[in-house]
């Protein structure tokens, strides 16, 4: 059974060199080639391909974040000219990476490698999976979250986030007209999200300090936030002391 | 810029030191030489030497704001033989005044006191040529202290916008891309892979061979950003649009180099690298009033929310043009829908050598 493959770059000469050294790999078919992170998440999502060449940086979604949003990923094989970070991530977890422009060689390599893992059943890839791990050890205050929902990907930009309560192992993300679930633990988006602007007011809640409209008592000794979108957030002891600190009171 | 005199304790102790001298030295003329009795030698020398010191210290005022340049040297000489004058009545006519009030009974002091003017004139005129010269020695010394400080500065700024420039220069996503790039145009078609190795190198020795001061014409400039954009096309195709329009005047006009560069990089950055749809660059130039109108428009998706720039291009073109033309205001930038224009107007320099 030939491994179904897709090509994910917003390059076309990039994409042309990977599709005319696959030529010599039979046991290799190529299912379609998509040219930024959204077309190439849904080509994921719908053919579930065995193996995909992802480039690290696209429009809409970069190849770190789409990744992110896979259930369960496929064989991946990394592309990148030059992004140390993603760089970094992929030797931390003995992740094949090929750095543009690379030999022949050097891709044949990566592909035999994959084939072997594909051929040994290994399809969720453990050092893939601890990739994701790693990228949420980012330092770096996130600008925009890519959130899907069961038809549609899109993207947040931090600005636009009111609230975020957590929901079990998720995340609900609001804003003015939608909410989002993320899978993503409330520790991670308290150091992800610049805490000059999203304040741990709670256990459950961060607020986005430009969206709080009031602060006025929960009962007795509490206090809760009123955001301008008309939400009520209790805020705890400790949440509200950084509250009052944040916002200079 | 402070007083002279009164910069630190040891220089009002030189100051009134150097006066007790002088007074020290009058008087012993007086009293040994002459033979004048010893209160009225004290009385005089300490009279006289006492209200010079005085006008020594009002004369900074004077060579503070009469500094000379080619143009107000008459100017200035007329001011300090005015002030002069005006010190020497004063001076003397004070010291008369209180001299022959307090020894009024001793003609003979009375005689010399008279007779000794036109000496005390002579040695007025002197005693202000020095004072006069040494304040002038001072402001020159200290403003060539600071034209080296501020110097020193200028050349530390223009180092780091080397720098930074030769950073942007080798950007090293722009270059492994194109050289990725090039690797496959090899194996499909290697007459434009050719093309692409001549188009890459005569960029980056254009890039290399120039540093933060020099300057060329925008023609020049502008064949080399065509070379950019037309490597950047063969990665990106039809996403890319590019177009420029500009006066036939406007292409012999000296610009500094590599300035314009940096704006198509960003354009280039946050239009096409994060676009899925076409994305155009315009570059329009006019002569204006002495002045070079370029303006730079490129489309952008608001959606992308992309990670921001540092905006290191921008604030580095903002203090080239602050270093270059002494201006820092010559540079501005507009947002508006999915649209970014940055307006640029650049002085008439022609032939400029910094």
């Amino acid at each position: 059974m030939p491994l179904r493959t897709i090509l994910i770059d917003d390059e076309q000469p990039a994409r042309d060199i990977v599709k005319h050294y696959l030529k010599d790999f039979s046991e290799i078919e190529i299912l379609g080639e998509f040219t930024d992170g959204f077309s190439g998440l849904k080509a994921i999502q719908e053919m579930k391909p065995d193996l995909v060449f992802l480039d690290v940086q696209m429009p809409k979604l970069t190849g770190l974040e789409l990744l992110d949003l896979l259930d369960q990923p496929p064989l991946i094989i990394f592309s990148t000219a030059y992004d140390q970070y993603a760089i970094k991530a992929f030797e931390m977890n003995a992740i094949d990476y090929l750095l543009k422009p690379y030999s022949k060689e050097r891709f044949t390599q990566a592909v035999l490698k994959a084939l072997a893992q594909a051929g040994s059943g290994d399809r969720l890839s453990a050092p893939v999976q601890n990739l994701v791990k790693t990228l949420e050890e980012n330092p770096e205050f996130l600008q925009r979250i890519a959130v899907k929902s069961r038809h549609k990907v899109s993207v947040v930009p931090i600005d636009e986030i009111i609230y975020l309560e957590a929901e079990g192992d998720y995340v609900m993300i609001y804003t003015k007209d939608a909410k989002h679930l993320k899978e993503k633990t409330m520790k991670y988006f308290e150091t992800h999200l610049d805490p000059g602007q999203f304040i741990r007011i709670h256990r459950s809640y961060i607020v986005n300090a430009k969206f709080i409209d009031r602060i006025e008592y929960y009962d007795k000794e509490n206090y809760a936030v009123l955001t301008k979108n008309g939400a009520k957030l209790r805020a705890s002891t400790s949440g509200y002391k950084i509250l009052k600190q944040a916002l200079n009171m | 810029m402070q007083h002279p005199v009164f910069l630190n304790t040891r220089s009002v102790s030189v100051y009134f030191g150097l006066w007790a001298l002088i007074a020290g030295v009058h008087f012993s003329i007086y009293y040994f030489f002459y033979f004048i009795p010893i209160e009225v030698s004290m009385a005089d020398s300490l009279v006289f030497n006492f209200l010079f010191c005085g006008v020594g210290i009002s004369m900074w005022y004077i060579v503070r704001y009469t500094i000379p340049d080619q143009k107000n040297i008459w100017n200035v000489v007329f001011n300090h033989i005015a002030f002069l004058t005006l010190a020497q009545v004063v001076w003397i006519g004070l010291s008369y005044t209180i001299l022959s009030t307090v020894f009024r009974s001793n003609k003979v002091y009375i005689d010399l006191l008279v007779i000794s003017i036109p000496f005390k004139i002579i040695v007025g005129i002197i005693f202000y040529a020095v004072i006069a010269l040494t304040y002038y020695l001072f402001i020159y010394y200290i403003n060539l202290q600071e034209k080296v400080k501020v110097e020193s500065r200028l050349r530390e700024v223009l180092k780091e916008t080397e720098l930074n420039m030769l950073k942007s220069q080798i950007n090293p996503h722009f270059l492994f891309n194109s050289l990725n790039s090039i690797s496959s145009l090899t194996i499909t078609n290697p007459d434009k892979a050719r093309d692409m190795v001549i188009k890459l190198s005569d960029f980056l020795r254009y890039s290399v061979s120039h540093n933060a001061t020099s300057f060329t014409t925008l023609e020049k400039e502008m064949a080399n950003i065509s070379r950019y954009l037309e490597i950047e096309k063969v990665r990106f195709g039809d996403k890319l649009i590019f177009s420029f329009n500009f006066e036939g005047t406007c292409r012999s006009h000296q610009i500094p180099v590599m300035l314009l560069q940096p704006l198509f990089e960003n354009a280039i950055k946050h239009g096409v690298y994060e676009s899925t749809e076409p994305v155009s660059i315009a570059m329009d130039c006019e002569y204006k009033e002495g002045y070079l109108e370029i303006s730079i428009v490129n489309d952008f998706d608001p959606n992308a929310h992309a990670r921001k720039g540092t905006g290191i291009g921008l604030n580095n073109i903002r203090e080239r043009l602050r270093l270059l033309y002494k201006n820092d205001k010559l540079i501005r930038t507009v947002v508006e829908g999915n649209r970014f224009s940055v307006f640029l107007s650049l002085p008439n320099t022609e032939n400029k050598k910094v």
